[in-house]
Parts: structure tokens; C-alpha cells; sequence
């Protein structure tokens, strides 16, 4: 081999902590970017693919009991492809011979082998389940500790069990998406509903439409189509929804926050690059004596800078051979956590030939780019000053100035100390000297308290979202305020549930509500939305709403309701006292705006109108199905013993429960869904953390390796190894508490930008972002605590240095 | 007969610094002829290190100019681009300094062919044998595969020298190539110099603040502050008659 290529080989094997550092620098930005645009690709590819593949439902028709007549005639309406109807009702279950009981929902089938829209696949066992057979979704299997071949108990209307074994296990990719807040599946064959004491009528029709699958117009239009023709066949629709074939209903969400994961990746690539070009200039510097001793036998520019390009690109490729696999292993895992979560399928395992080569150019640009400067800074200099050994040989400007700025910098604090000494205050010497020294290399000190700062302030805004999050679903939960819900079958009058719940002991209020559910037109009469009014009684105390404009609702409150900001989406403009037209019951009707609240609105738009109103229109005044109870105590344990323990009082009387929940309970489901995204956040920001800490050790350990004959100095006029290891150790603890402050500061901007992000991908409406001292207190320490490991080494290896190896040192 | 082979004309160096300027080269004019073993004598700071900076093409001169024979041609070594003076000296000028300058990384086997390599005239196998010949040269052949921190400064020298010599330039410049050796490893260092001279006809300027070493030059010439004076100079003859005396063995 060629002596400068072996000059080369050395640079990189000798010094395997400084190859380390710059390789590490440059795998965590890729890794970061390659793992993210990988699952990225994967998902974004494979969430529809996979969602498509099983004939989702453009129409999902919710509707009271209609036979196979009605759903012949809903296959024969213009534009329908094909028409599949269920049974879908929810039942209690636990395994036989335990305790706990799970809500499912249970779906019945006429015809399993018929199915054409929303396709199970089979995973397990039999998935055709015969009479008093079920088979459960895979979700199901984390719901219910149960495998095939168990016996499964199911609650009856009048608290009576009947069981079933469990036969099989399917996936179904298309019902529950778009609602991570369902619950978990199980499906029987409609000749099992008798013994479940179940009506054999069907209660869903699911469609798919001719053409136009990928139009959401379109789809609503036949959606409304559909509606009008089966209510007046008198089977009253209550709920609609609509989705396209190839676009998975949560997919803008995940995209969001893949998008937010992306950003960033960026930044983590750009700490990482300051961290690189850091690295990259001290090895120059390091290396000047080694570029005169090549210029002065013969060593040209161009063949200098060739050395170091390769020596660069070794880094690079070095930091590719850890990365593309592990990225690649990364971006599936990612993916497959994603897809798991919101329950479609990912493709299989695969190189993502887009994530690939995102890594290889990140991979290669980042090291070139950082480096370029001192490489070319470095292959220009003349002989005589590379010879000299550092830059201060002669006309060097920068130097100059930068010494009459450390001075200036060292009469402070000499002046500081002088004035803290006079009141008392001594400071240990080597503090001092950190300090100085801290300062001595401007350029070097900028980068590393950017890429650190950036690390503690990414990190605290983490925090802070989280706590936004958290403060915003709190106030969300103000719409929920129930400690117990309970839905029955059939109306009762709110006297008798009142009475009723009176007796049991801890409940100690109660409110009926209502609900009617109709779409939101626009100016043409097309429909936009499906709506949803919720009627709570106009003085309820179950409910704070957030309101944005106008007023809330009144009892004598006539076709008035408070619309939730979805509404903005259809009507940017709308204000308190403008007429929306709706179509409730195939009816249209002008109703008044009176307020807007901030909500989050998953399916359709979410309105209030009063109790009072609701009840008329529905007929059903001073009746409900649907009661929501307040308890002595709030805790989400207390409300889950108490929905229990209503459920049984209710069914042992004879009422037909449908279901007692928690009020709590899809609460603490959603806080958990975003905390999922939360921990996503976190592992960013602690990457940025990490590579903030690899910047410190990189930068302490060249300060040492510049101070090698100072600290051998020190040495030898009777510092002993503590004395410089604490030299070492503060300079890295004043690093570390500057850029906390600094981190401070910039934590706010970037939480600002953080929440705000965040909550419209999540939420679609910003936020109102709330700070906590969680973040800077856990930032504070960790800081301190990266600051003194970073020092370390470069610490202990000044202690080790001896005079003699210093006073050898060239 | 001309046989200048190196030649300062009006050669000035100007320092500027923060203090002013300072003039380090006084109007320089040197001709060396081919087979000399020139000695530039002076005490510290009075501009040797300058002026063999001049010759060899290390620092820009701020008046006036050097011409170095090359076969038949005269170049100016100035007015080559930084570039240029680098890929000349490589293959025409070997240069030795005081401090040793190898690199600490490579063997002595790999220090000595760096500069076939950088002139683009390495050829594996001959560039080691070439190699091994100079370390023969400088008695160090056993080394060759060591590093430069496991062999002493008079070795380490004397590769140096042997680096110098990689590419067979007829001149060779040394900047107090014996400063930092004891006096018997500088006499071995000057035994090989004076070998140069007189079995290969290299010519070769020595820069020196040692007094006693005066008597080992064909020429000496005395520095001070910046101005050259001439001194022991004699014609040809006796120059001749001395450098034959001198060696040994
Ligand atoms: N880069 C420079 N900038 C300013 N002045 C310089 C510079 N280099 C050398 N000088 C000055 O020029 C004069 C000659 O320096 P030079 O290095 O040639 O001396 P020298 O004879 O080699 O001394 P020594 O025996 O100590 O090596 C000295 O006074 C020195 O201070
Ligand atoms: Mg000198």
C-alpha cells in the first residue's frame, strides 16, 4: 500500500475513541433519519395496501333491527357494489371458572363464507365459527386471557351466563379502524343469536359503492342515498359513517406524527454534523504538523485534501456498515409497532430502497459537508505555518482577536473572583482555570453548547407537550365528568333510575341524557358530515365545555345547539347566530348556532343541544337510555367497582342493561394512546441528548489533548491526579449548567412548536400549551450527570498523562 | 565555467507583526555551486532559518529572487505557485530539520518512500528496495520497520536524512540538522553529509549556529542580523584540496 493511504489507515484505527466518536456522530443522525423515512415509507405504503385488500366498507349504515329484504334492497341501490349486514351488540365475558369481565363487541354473521365486504383473515383455528361457537379478533386476545380451545362465558341481558368455546382467531383490519377507542371484537354466526337471546335482525349494513371508492363526496352521497331509502322503509339509521377504499382513516394522523418523528430526525442529523465538523476541525488541527511534514516533501493540496476525504469517507462508511441494517431492522420494527397498534398489516420485512438511499446520502453528505471546511482550510495552509504546528505563527487575524477577547473574558473574571473573594467567597483554583480554559476555543464551545442545548431544550418541551396533552385530554374529560355511565336497551323514565340508583350506596346524583344523530348539509342540501347532538339537561353538571364563541346551551333553548370546532372544517367562517341546516330523520330543519367548543371529533361533528329539546323531538320526555351517575369518590378503581356493582343491581331487577362503564374509561384509553406517542417523542429527544453528551466527550477530550503540555505544567509544579481530574471534570460541569440555561430559553419557543404540531395532527385545533417543572428538573440533573461521564475519560486520561509522556509530546 | 547551481539575487524578507515591521533578510546575494558543502553560520535569530526557508521554497521572499539550475534550465523558485514549490522540492530539494518531522505513524520504511509516493514515482517493490538502500546509507537498515518513537533522535535524524535523499535530488538543505544530538552523534551526521558531497556530488547547504563545526564546510558563509558576509572563502582548488582532506575513512 501507498505510504499516505497507510498514513490514512492509521488515522483511522489508531485513535479508536476519536474514530468511535465521529463514527457514533454520524450513525445516530442516520440511523434516526433511515428508521423514520423507512417505517415511513413502509406505512405509508402498506396501511392502505393492507386496509384496501379487505373490502372495507365506504357506507357503514347503523341502524334498529331490519331483515334480508331491507339489505336486498340496500345491494340494489344505484351505485352499491355489494352489501354485506351484521348483528353487532356488546356483551360481557370473562373465562370460565374466573372473575374479570371484558366488554365485546359481538359481531353475527349470516354468512361467513359469503363474506365479500370488511374480510376477516383468518389467523387461528377455525375461523368459521358453527353455532355456539365464537371466534375472537387477535385484539381481543389482549383484552381476555384466553386461547382456542377455552370456554368463554357471555352475560346475559338478566345477568345469567351461557358459554361458548372459543374456535378460532381472525384479524379484521377494516371495522375498527379509525377508532382506537372500540372495544375488541368477536364474531358468531347468526344462528347462535337465540341462545345469546338476541333478536335475528341485523343492526349494521356494511356497503361498498361501484365507483368512486377514493371520493368522500361521492361516498356520502350514496351514504345519504342509502339512508333516506331505508328510513322509509321505517328502519331508522342511526349513525352513519363514510370512508374511502385506499385511505386508512387514521392515516393522516399517523403521517402526521411520523412527520413530527421526521423533523426531528433532522435536527438530529444537524446536531450530529455540528458534532462531526467539531471533531473534524480539532483533527485537522491536531494533524497540522503531520500536513507541512507531507507539504515539505512533496505533498500537494489536491493530494492532501484527497487523504482526508478518504479518512472522512471511511468514517462515513464505517458509520453505513452499523447503520443500514440496523436502520433497516429499525424502520420494520417501527412500522410492525405502528400497524400493530392500529391493527393493519404490514407487507413483511423489506429493504426500502427510498430509506436506503436516504441513509447512504445522509450518510456520506453529513460527514463531507461537516468536514469539508477544515479539510479544505486544512489542505490549502502553507508549509511554514503547517510546520509551525498551530496558527498562531503569523498574520493569523481570527487569532489575534481571539486572544484579546480571552483576556478581556479573563480580567472579568479575575475582577469576579477578586470581588467574591473579598466578601468571603473563594472558589477552588482549578474552577478557575476550568473556566478560563472553557472559554479558550470560542468556536468549539458554540457548537457544543448548541448541539447540548438543543438536546435539554428538545428534551424539556417533551415534558411540556406531554403535560399539554395531558392537560388538554383533562379538559376534553370535562365533557365526560361521569363517574359511571349506564346505557339500557330500552328507555326508562329518569324518576324510576333515579330512584333506583339512590339506593345503592356511594351514588349521589344522576342525570339522564339524550342523543339524536342526523348530517349537516350544505347550502345545496348535499350532505357534508354526519352530526351528532348530544342532549344533556341544559343546567348539567356532568359537563364544562370549552367554549370558544358564544354561550352555551339554555333550556328553553328551541333547534339551537353548541357545535364543536369540527364545524370550522366545513364552515371556516361560521359565527354565534348563523342557521345550520341539518337532516335529522330525513327531515330538513334550520337550527341556530348559539356557541362553539373546542372538542376532539373523531367521527363526524359533535354538537349540544338541551335535554329539554331533544326529549320532545325524540318523544321520549323525561325518559333516556342513557344515564350518567356522579359517586362519592372519582378514582378510576372506585368507578370501575361502582359500574360493576350497578350493572348487577340493574339486571338482578330486571332492567336491560346494555352496558355500566367507568366514566373514566375512554378517558385513560386516549391518555394511553397519546402516550404512546409521547414515548416515541421521548426516545427522540433522548437521542439528541445522547448525541449532545457525545459532543461534550469529544469536545473535553480534544481540550485535553490540546492541553496535554499545560496539564503536564500543572503536573509538574505539584498538581496531583484529583487536582486534575476535577480541572477536567468542572470545565465539563460549566459546559453542562450553560447550556441548561440556555436550554431554558429555548425550551419555550420549541414547546410552543412542539404543542402545536402535535395537537393538530392529534386534535386538528391548537392548544393551549401548559409548562412543568418535570422536564427542567429531570433535564437539570441528567445534565449534570452527562457533563461529569463526559468528562471523565478525557479526565482520567489527563491524570494518567506523566511529565515525561507530556514533555514528549509533539 | 558556470557552474552555479543555486543563485540569490537581492533577496529580502520582511516580517510584518503587531510591533512593525521587521526586516530578516538584508539584500541576499549567494551563489552555490554544484558540489559544495556550504555552511551557513550565525547566531540565533539572525535569519539562517529565513534564508534556507528562501532556497528551499518554505516562505514567501519579500524582495528579489532564487534560481535553482535544473539540467539545463534555470527556475525561479518564487514564481512556482505554493503547489508547485511543493512538487519541485519533493523531487529536486531534500530538506532536513532540526525537529525530526517524521510522522509518528508510519515505519521508517514507509517515511522514506512517502516522498516517491507523493511525486508520483512509487513503484511498490523498487521504492522498498530504494528504501532500504538509504536506511543502509544511514546504517539503520535492522530498523526499518520500527516506528520513529522506538528508535533515538540521532536515528531519527538520520532517516530524516534518508527521507530527504528518497527521490536522488542533487541538493540537499538542512536547518541545524544536528541541534538537538550530542556531539558524536553530529559528527556521524556530518560523516554522512560529507559522504553526500564527496562520493555522490550532492551539494548541500547546512545551516549551524556551531562555530566548531566550520571546519567540516567546503564554504562557510557568517550571518548576521540578516546580512551575509563571506568568509573563508578560497578558490577552487583549495576547497577542493580541503574536502578531500576532511573525510575519513
Ligand atoms: N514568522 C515570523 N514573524 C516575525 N518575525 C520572525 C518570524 N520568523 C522569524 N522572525 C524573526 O526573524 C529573525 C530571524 O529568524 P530565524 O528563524 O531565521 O533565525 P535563526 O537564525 O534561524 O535563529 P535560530 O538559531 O534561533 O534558529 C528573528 O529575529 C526572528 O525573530
Ligand atoms: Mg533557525
Amino acid at each position: 500500500m501507498r505510504p499516505r493511504w497507510i498514513k490514512v489507515f492509521h488515522d483511522l484505527w489508531d485513535n479508536k475513541a476519536r474514530t468511535l466518536l465521529v463514527v457514533f456522530s454520524i450513525a445516530v443522525g442516520v440511523f434516526s433519519i433511515g428508521v423514520i423515512a423507512g417505517a415511513y415509507q413502509i406505512i405509508s405504503n402498506d396501511m392502505s395496501i393492507s386496509y384496501a385488500a379487505n373490502q372495507p366498507a365506504n357506507v357503514e349504515l347503523r341502524t334498529v333491527g331490519f331483515n334480508q329484504d331491507v339489505l336486498g334492497s340496500i345491494q340494489n341501490t344505484h351505485g352499491v357494489l355489494d352489501a354485506e349486514a351484521r348483528r353487532v351488540f356488546n356483551m360481557r365475558v370473562r373465562v370460565a371458572g374466573t372473575e374479570k369481565w371484558t366488554t365485546l363487541d359481538m359481531v353475527a354473521f349470516e354468512d361467513f363464507e359469503a363474506n365479500t365486504v370488511n374480510l376477516l383473515t383468518a389467523l387461528q383455528g377455525d375461523v368459521i365459527p358453527k353455532k355456539r361457537e365464537v371466534v375472537l379478533e387477535r385484539d381481543a386476545l389482549n383484552h381476555v386471557d384466553v386461547q382456542v380451545g377455552n370456554v368463554l362465558e357471555f352475560q346475559l341481558q338478566d345477568g345469567s351466563t351461557k358459554t361458548m368455546p372459543v374456535v378460532g382467531v381472525v384479524q379484521d383490519t377494516a371495522m375498527g379502524a379509525g377508532d382506537f377507542l372500540a372495544s375488541p371484537y368477536a364474531y358468531v354466526s347468526m344462528s347462535s343469536l337465540q341462545y345469546l337471546r338476541q333478536p335475528e335482525l341485523f343492526n349494521r349494513a356494511y356497503v361498498t359503492v361501484e365507483t368512486g371508492g377514493d371520493d368522500i363526496r361521492h361516498i356520502r352521497v350514496i351514504g345519504a342515498d342509502l339512508k333516506d331509502k331505508l328510513e322509509k322503509n321505517g328502519t331508522r339509521v342511526i349513525r352513519t359513517r363514510f370512508s374511502e377504499t385506499y385511505e386508512h382513516p387514521l392515516a393522516s394522523t399517523v403521517n402526521a406524527i411520523l412527520g413530527i418523528l421526521m423533523a426531528l430526525g433532522i435536527l438530529i442529523v444537524f446536531l450530529s454534523s455540528s458534532l462531526i465538523a467539531n471533531t473534524l476541525s480539532a483533527l485537522l488541527n491536531q494533524h497540522l504538523r503531520h500536513i507541512g511534514v507531507i507539504k515539505l516533501v512533496g505533498g500537494r493540496k489536491r493530494q492532501i485534501f484527497e487523504m482526508y476525504l478518504v479518512l472522512i469517507m471511511s468514517f462515513a462508511a464505517l458509520a453505513l456498515l452499523i447503520t443500514v441494517p440496523l436502520g433497516g431492522q429499525g424502520a420494520y420494527g417501527l412500522a410492525l409497532f405502528i400497524s400493530s397498534e392500529l391493527n393493519f398489516n404490514v407487507l413483511g420485512y423489506r429493504i426500502v430502497p427510498m430509506a436506503l438511499l436516504i441513509q447512504v446520502a445522509v450518510g456520506l453528505m453529513v460527514p463531507l459537508i461537516a468536514g469539508l471546511s477544515p479539510v479544505i482550510s486544512g489542505s490549502r495552509i502553507t508549509v511554514l505555518r503547517a510546520l509551525s504546528g498551530d496558527l498562531t505563527g503569523d498574520e493569523s487575524q481570527p487569532q489575534g482577536q481571539q486572544q484579546t477577547r480571552v483576556s478581556w473574558l479573563d480580567r472579568m473574571l479575575i475582577r469576579l473572583t477578586r470581588i467574591l473573594a473579598s466578601r468571603g467567597i473563594h472558589f477552588p483554583r482549578p474552577f478557575i482555570i476550568s473556566l478560563r480554559n472553557t472559554f479558550r476555543r470560542r468556536g468549539r464551545l458554540i457548537l457544543t453548547l448548541f448541539t447540548l442545548t438543543m438536546g435539554g431544550a428538545i428534551f424539556i418541551a417533551v415534558f411540556n407537550v406531554r403535560a399539554t396533552l395531558h392537560a388538554y385530554i383533562g379538559s376534553i374529560g370535562k365533557y365526560f365528568v361521569a363517574d359511571v355511565t349506564l346505557d339500557f336497551d330500552q328507555p326508562y323514565r329518569l324518576r324510576e333510575i333515579e330512584q333506583m340508583v339512590m339506593q345503592v350506596n356511594g351514588v349521589v346524583g344522576m342525570e339522564g341524557w339524550q342523543f339524536v344523530s342526523g348530517e349537516l348539509l350544505d347550502v345545496n342540501g348535499e350532505v357534508l358530515e354526519n352530526i351528532n347532538i348530544f342532549g344533556p339537561p341544559a343546567d348539567s353538571v356532568l359537563i364544562e365545555p370549552l367554549l370558544v364563541k358564544g354561550r352555551w346551551i339554555h333550556a328553553d333553548d328551541v333547534r339551537k345547539l353548541a357545535l364543536s370546532e369540527a364545524a370550522y372544517g366545513y364552515f371556516p367562517n361560521i359565527e354565534p347566530g348563523d342557521q345550520v341546516t341539518l337532516k335529522i330523520d330525513g327531515r330538513e330543519e334550520d337550527w341556530e348556532v348559539i356557541g362553539i367548543f373546542k372538542f376532539v371529533d373523531r367521527e363526524g361533528v359533535l354538537a349540544y343541544a338541551p335535554y329539554e329539546y331533544i326529549s320532545q323531538m325524540n318523544n321520549l320526555a323525561n325518559r333516556s337510555y342513557s344515564f350518567r351517575l356522579i359517586t362519592e369518590n372519582h378514582e378510576r378503581s372506585y368507578q370501575n367497582a361502582k359500574a360493576e356493582e350497578l350493572d348487577k343491581f340493574f339486571r338482578e331487577r330486571g332492567f336491560k342493561v346494555r352496558v355500566a362503564q367507568a366514566g373514566r374509561a375512554t378517558l385513560d384509553t386516549a391518555v394511553e394512546s397519546l402516550d404512546t406517542l409521547v414515548v416515541f417523542l421521548l426516545i427522540m429527544a433522548i437521542l439528541t441528548a445522547v448525541v449532545g453528551a457525545m459532543g461534550l466527550t469529544g469536545t473535553m477530550g480534544m481540550n485535553v489533548l490540546e492541553r496535554t503540555r499545560e496539564i503536564g505544567i500543572t503536573r509538574a509544579i505539584g498538581a496531583d491526579d484529583r487536582a486534575v481530574m476535577s480541572m477536567v471534570i468542572s470545565e465539563g460541569l460549566v459546559i453542562g449548567a450553560i447550556s441548561f440555561v440556555l436550554a431554558i430559553i429555548l425550551s419555550i419557543p420549541f414547546t410552543y412548536l412542539l404543542s402545536t404540531i402535535v395537537s393538530l395532527a392529534v386534535f386538528e385545533t391548537p392548544i393551549d400549551v401548559i409548562y412543568t417543572f418535570m422536564g427542567y428538573v429531570i433535564w437539570f440533573g441528567l445534565v449534570l450527570v452527562l457533563s461529569v461521564v463526559a468528562s471523565i475519560l478525557p479526565a482520567r486520561n489527563a491524570a494518567r498523562l506523566t511529565i515525561r509522556e507530556v514533555l514528549a509530546y509533539e | 565555467m558556470d557552474n552555479t547551481l543555486i543563485e540569490l539575487k537581492n533577496v529580502s524578507k520582511t516580517y510584518s507583526t503587531a510591533a512593525g515591521d521587521f526586516t530578516a533578510l538584508k539584500n541576499i546575494n549567494l551563489k552555490v555551486n554544484a558540489g559544495e558543502f556550504v555552511g551557513i553560520i550565525g547566531k540565533s535569530g539572525a535569519g539562517k532559518s529565513t534564508l534556507l526557508n528562501m532556497i528551499n521554497g518554505v516562505d514567501q521572499l519579500t524582495n528579489g529572487e532564487v534560481i535553482v539550475r535544473d539540467g539545463g534550465e534555470n527556475i525561479s523558485v518564487h514564481e512556482m505557485s505554493e503547489d508547485g514549490r511543493a512538487l519541485w522540492r519533493g523531487r529536486k530539494m531534500g530538506v532536513v530539520y532540526q525537529s525530526f518531522q517524521l510522522l509518528p505513524m508510519l515505519t521508517l520504511i514507509e517515511n522514506i518512500t512517502l516522498p516517491l509516493d507523493l511525486s508520483d514515482n512509487f513503484k511498490p517493490r523498487e521504492s522498498k528496495a530504494r528504501a532500504m538502500q538509504l536506511l543502509q546509507l544511514v546504517e539503520l537498515e535492522e530498523h526499518a520497520n520500527k516506528l520513529p518513537a522506538f528508535i533515538s533522535g540521532g536515528q531519527q535524524q538520520r532517516v530524516a536524512i534518508a527521507r530527504a535523499l528518497a527521490n536522488d535530488p542533487s541538493i540537499l538543505v538542512a536547518d541545524e540538522p544536528t541541534g538537538s544530538l550530542d556531539s558524536i552523534t553530529a559528527d556521524h551526521i556530518l560523516d554522512v553529509f560529507e559522504h553526500l558531497v564527496s562520493d555522490q556530488g550532492k551539494t548541500i547547504i547546512m545551516v549551524t549556529h556551531d562555530t566548531s563545526l566550520a571546519v567540516r564546510f567546503t564554504r562557510n558563509l557568517r550571518i548576521t542580523d540578516g546580512e551575509l558576509e563571506h568568509e573563508g572563502d578560497s578558490d577552487e582548488s583549495k576547497k577542493v584540496d580541503k574536502t578531500m582532506r576532511r573525510r575519513r575513512k
